[in-house]
C-alpha cells in the first residue's frame, strides 16, 4: 500500500465507491425501486411534455410550411370615421404589379343569400356568405376541389356556384351526381364544385363562390374587392407586406388591413409553449418531491447503517470516504430514476406522437437535461445525509446503543 | 525493538456534569507477538481503552505510540490510514454487512487500502481458510451461526496482516463452547505471530490468556504475565 512520510494512507478505488453505492441500493431493493420511481415520474413527465409539445410543434410548423407562409390578405378596414372603408377598384391590379407578388386574386362579398330551395325563407342564410371570386382564388389559396371544378373564365358570367366545405355541408350537398342547384334571391345556380377545407382560411369554408360578372349582373355587386389574397416570393414576404397598404389604397393607406393567415396557426404553436411551461413546472415539482424522497430515504439509511459506518471507519475509511459512499448511493439512486424516467418519457412521446400521426421529435437536449437533472437532484439530496454519515463518531457508531 | 503499542499517562474524559473520567493515567507497553487480556467490571473503561488505542477516539491527555509513532494528535486522515494498514478490529456484535457474502465481508478489510477487487477476494479466501471457514465464503451472514460470524469478523481483522488486532468482548454474544473455540482460534493466530488484545469480563476466557490487565475505574490495577497458560 502507499506510504507517505512513513505513514500508510487510507485510499479507496473509484470502482469500490461505485460498488459500495450499488451494494447499498441492492440490499434494499424495494425501497430503492420505490424511491427511484419518484424521480422517474418527474423526469418522465418532463420528457413527455417536452417531447410531445416539440413533436406537435414540429408537426404544426411542417404543416404551416406546407401551406405556405407567403400568403397575405389585404382587406378594407374602417375609415377614420368608423364606417366600412372600400378598396379602390384598381387595387388588385396595383398589387399584381409589385414584382415579388407571384399571384393575386380578389373576392367581394355579394348581397345575396343562398338556400337549398325557394321554399326556405331568405332570412335563413345558414351563415353562408355569397362571395364573388376571381378564378385565380383557388390557386392563390392553394385550395383543392373535393368535387367538381372551380370557377373559370367560361363560368364567370354563368349561374354557376362553388361551395366551401362547410357551406356544402350546411346545404346538405355532398356530391354533384344529381346536378344539385341552389337558390340565390330569385335565381337558380348550378353547383359545379365543392372545395376541400382551406386550413389557412377557415372563414372561406363558409363561403359560396360565384363569378364577378354574374354577381354584377344579378346582384349589383361593386367591382371593389373586399379581400385580395396574394402569394409573394417566400423570401420577400415582409418587404411586400410593408408595401401593401400604400399600393392598395394610396389615398388612405391607414384604411387597409394586411394580415398573414399563417400567423394565426403559428400563434397556436406559441399558446402551446405556455402550456408546456406550466406542465414542465409540474414535472419539476414532481422531481423536487422525488429529491426530497431520496434525501429522506438516505437519512434513514444513514441511521440504520450506523454500525456499518462505524465498522468502515474502523477498517480505515476516512470521513470523505464515508461521505463519498452515501453521496454515490444517492446519485446512483437518482440516476436510476432519471434513466428510467427518460426512457419512459421517450416511450410515452413515441406512442402519443405516432398515434397523432406526427414525426417523433424529442430534443436530444431534453434527454441530456433529464439525466443531468437527476444527477443534480441526487447530489443535492445526498449532501446532507452524506455529511451526517461522515460526522458520525466512529467509537459511538460501533456500539449498538448510545 | 520498538513495542507495537506504548501508552503513557493516558486519560480520557467524557464531558458531563461531573465529567466522566473513563481512563485515568493508563501506562502500558505491548510487544509484538503478545496476547493480552483486558478484564474489568462493566464501566471500568475497557472499551474506551480499546477505542483510544485503536484511534477511534482521542485521549484527553497522554501519549500513545503505535509502532513508535505518537498518534495522539495526528489528523483524522492519518489515523484512518493507520487503521486501514496497521490495526484490526473484532467486535462483540460481529458487525458484518448483511448484504455481503462472507468473502466480501472479509474483503472490506482491504477496501481502504486501495487493493483491487480481485486481489481482495483472493486474500479474503485465504483469511477465511485460516479461520476454518474456507468452504463458506459465498454464504451470507444470516446463513452462518454466531461462532461462524465471529470467525468471519476475525478473518476481516487479520486479512491485512495488521500490527495489532483489538477484540472487544469477542465472545460476549456466544455460548461457552463456541466461545472456547473462538478463544482457541485467537490463541492459534497468536502462536502464528499475531499481536492481539482481547477485552473480556469473562474470567474463564481471561484464564486462558498469557497476560492479563485488570482495569478498575479507568486505572490499571494489575498486569500479570502468567507463564505456560498458552496451549
Ligand atoms: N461517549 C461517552 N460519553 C460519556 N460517557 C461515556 C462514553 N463512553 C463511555 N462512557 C463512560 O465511560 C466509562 C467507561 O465506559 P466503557 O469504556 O464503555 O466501559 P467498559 O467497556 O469497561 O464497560 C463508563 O462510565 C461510561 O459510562
Ligand atoms: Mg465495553
Amino acid at each position: 500500500m502507499r506510504v507517505r512520510n512513513g505513514c500508510p494512507r487510507s485510499r479507496m478505488r473509484r470502482t469500490d465507491l461505485l460498488r459500495s453505492g450499488a451494494q447499498g441500493l441492492l440490499s434494499r431493493r424495494a425501497r430503492t425501486l420505490l424511491t427511484a420511481l419518484g424521480i422517474a415520474i418527474g423526469i418522465a413527465a418532463m420528457i413527455g411534455v417536452l417531447g410531445i409539445s416539440s413533436s406537435s410543434k414540429a408537426a404544426l410548423l411542417a404543416r404551416i410550411d406546407d401551406l405556405g407562409t407567403n400568403l397575405l390578405a389585404v382587406q378594407a378596414g374602417q375609415s377614420i370615421f368608423g364606417d366600412d372603408a372600400k378598396l379602390p377598384e384598381a387595387a388588385p391590379a396595383m398589387i399584381r404589379h409589385i414584382p415579388p407578388v407571384e399571384q393575386a386574386a380578389a373576392v367581394s362579398s355579394v348581397d345575396a343569400s343562398v338556400r337549398r330551395t325557394d321554399l326556405i325563407p331568405s332570412s335563413e342564410t345558414g351563415g353562408i356568405a355569397v362571395t364573388a371570386a376571381e378564378p385565380e382564388v383557388l390557386d392563390t389559396l392553394q385550395g383543392a376541389m373535393d368535387e367538381g371544378r372551380f370557377l373559370d373564365e367560361a363560368t364567370t358570367a354563368a349561374p354557376a356556384i362553388v361551395l366551401g366545405s362547410v357551406a356544402a355541408e350546411r346545404l346538405g350537398i355532398t356530391d354533384l351526381r344529381q346536378g344539385p342547384m341552389v337558390y340565390l334571391d330569385g335565381h337558380w345556380f348550378n353547383v359545379i364544385g365543392i372545395l376541400e377545407p382551406l386550413p389557412l382560411n377557415p372563414d372561406l369554408d363558409r363561403a359560396a363562390f360565384i363569378g364577378y360578372d354574374v354577381a354584377k349582373q344579378l346582384f349589383d355587386t361593386k367591382a371593389n374587392a373586399t379581400t385580395i389574397y396574394l402569394r409573394t416570393h417566400p423570401d420577400q414576404v415582409e418587404g411586400v407586406r410593408s408595401l401593401l397598404a400604400r399600393t392598395a389604397n394610396p389615398q388612405a393607406p391607414n384604411e387597409v388591413q394586411v394580415s398573414r393567415p399563417s400567423d394565426a396557426l403559428e400563434a397556436k404553436a406559441a399558446v402551446d409553449a405556455n402550456l408546456t411551461r406550466l406542465l414542465l413546472g409540474l414535472g419539476a415539482v414532481a422531481l423536487i418531491v422525488g429529491g426530497v424522497g431520496i434525501a429522506n430515504v438516505m437519512v434513514i439509511s444513514v441511521l440504520e447503517r450506523r454500525s456499518e459506518i462505524g465498522v468502515r471507519r474502523a477498517l480505515g475509511a476516512k470521513r470523505s470516504h464515508i461521505a463519498g459512499q452515501f453521496l454515490t448511493e444517492s446519485i446512483m439512486l437518482s440516476m436510476l430514476g432519471g434513466v428510467t424516467g427518460v426512457a419512459l418519457g421517450a416511450a410515452v412521446t413515441r406512442i402519443y406522437a405516432t398515434r397523432q400521426g406526427w414525426l417523433v421529435n424529442i430534443p436530444t437536449e431534453a434527454l441530456a437535461a433529464g439525466v443531468g437533472a437527476a444527477l443534480v437532484v441526487g447530489a443535492l439530496a445526498g449532501l446532507y445525509p452524506a455529511v451526517r454519515a461522515a460526522r458520525m463518531d466512529p467509537a459511538e457508531a460501533v456500539y449498538p446503543t448510545g | 525493538m520498538t513495542p507495537v503499542l506504548e501508552l503513557s499517562a493516558v486519560t480520557k474524559e467524557f464531558p458531563g456534569n461531573p465529567p466522566v473520567r473513563a481512563l485515568d493515567g493508563v501506562s502500558l507497553r505491548i510487544e509484538s507477538g503478545e496476547l493480552v487480556g483486558v478484564v474489568g467490571a462493566s464501566g471500568s473503561g475497557k472499551s474506551t481503552l480499546l477505542n483510544v488505542v485503536g484511534t477511534l477516539a482521542r485521549p484527553t491527555t497522554g501519549e500513545i505510540r503505535l509502532e513508535g509513532r505518537d498518534i495522539a494528535k495526528e489528523p483524522d486522515r492519518v489515523l484512518a490510514g493507520l487503521r486501514a494498514a496497521r490495526i484490526g478490529f473484532v467486535f462483540q456484535q460481529f458487525h458484518l454487512v448483511a448484504g455481503l457474502s462472507a468473502v466480501d465481508n472479509v474483503a472490506t478489510g482491504l477496501v481502504y487500502r486501495g487493493v483491487s477487487h480481485r486481489k481482495r477476494r483472493h486474500a479474503s479466501a485465504e483469511a477465511l481458510d485460516r479461520v476454518g471457514l474456507g468452504n463458506r465464503g459465498e454464504h451470507r451472514p444470516n446463513q452462518l451461526s454466531g461462532g461462524e460470524r465471529q470467525r468471519v469478523a476475525i478473518a476481516r481483522a487479520l486479512v491485512g496482516d495488521p500490527a495489532i488486532i483489538l477484540a472487544d468482548e469477542p465472545t460476549g454474544s456466544l455460548d461457552s463452547r463456541t466461545s472456547d473455540e473462538i478463544i482457541g482460534l485467537l490463541l492459534d493466530l497468536n502462536t502464528q505471530g499475531a499481536t492481539i488484545v482481547i477485552i473480556t469480563h469473562d474470567h474463564a476466557v481471561a484464564d486462558r490468556l498469557p497476560r492479563r490487565l485488570e482495569l478498575v475505574d479507568g486505572r490499571i490495577v494489575s498486569d500479570r504475565q502468567v507463564a505456560g497458560v498458552a496451549s
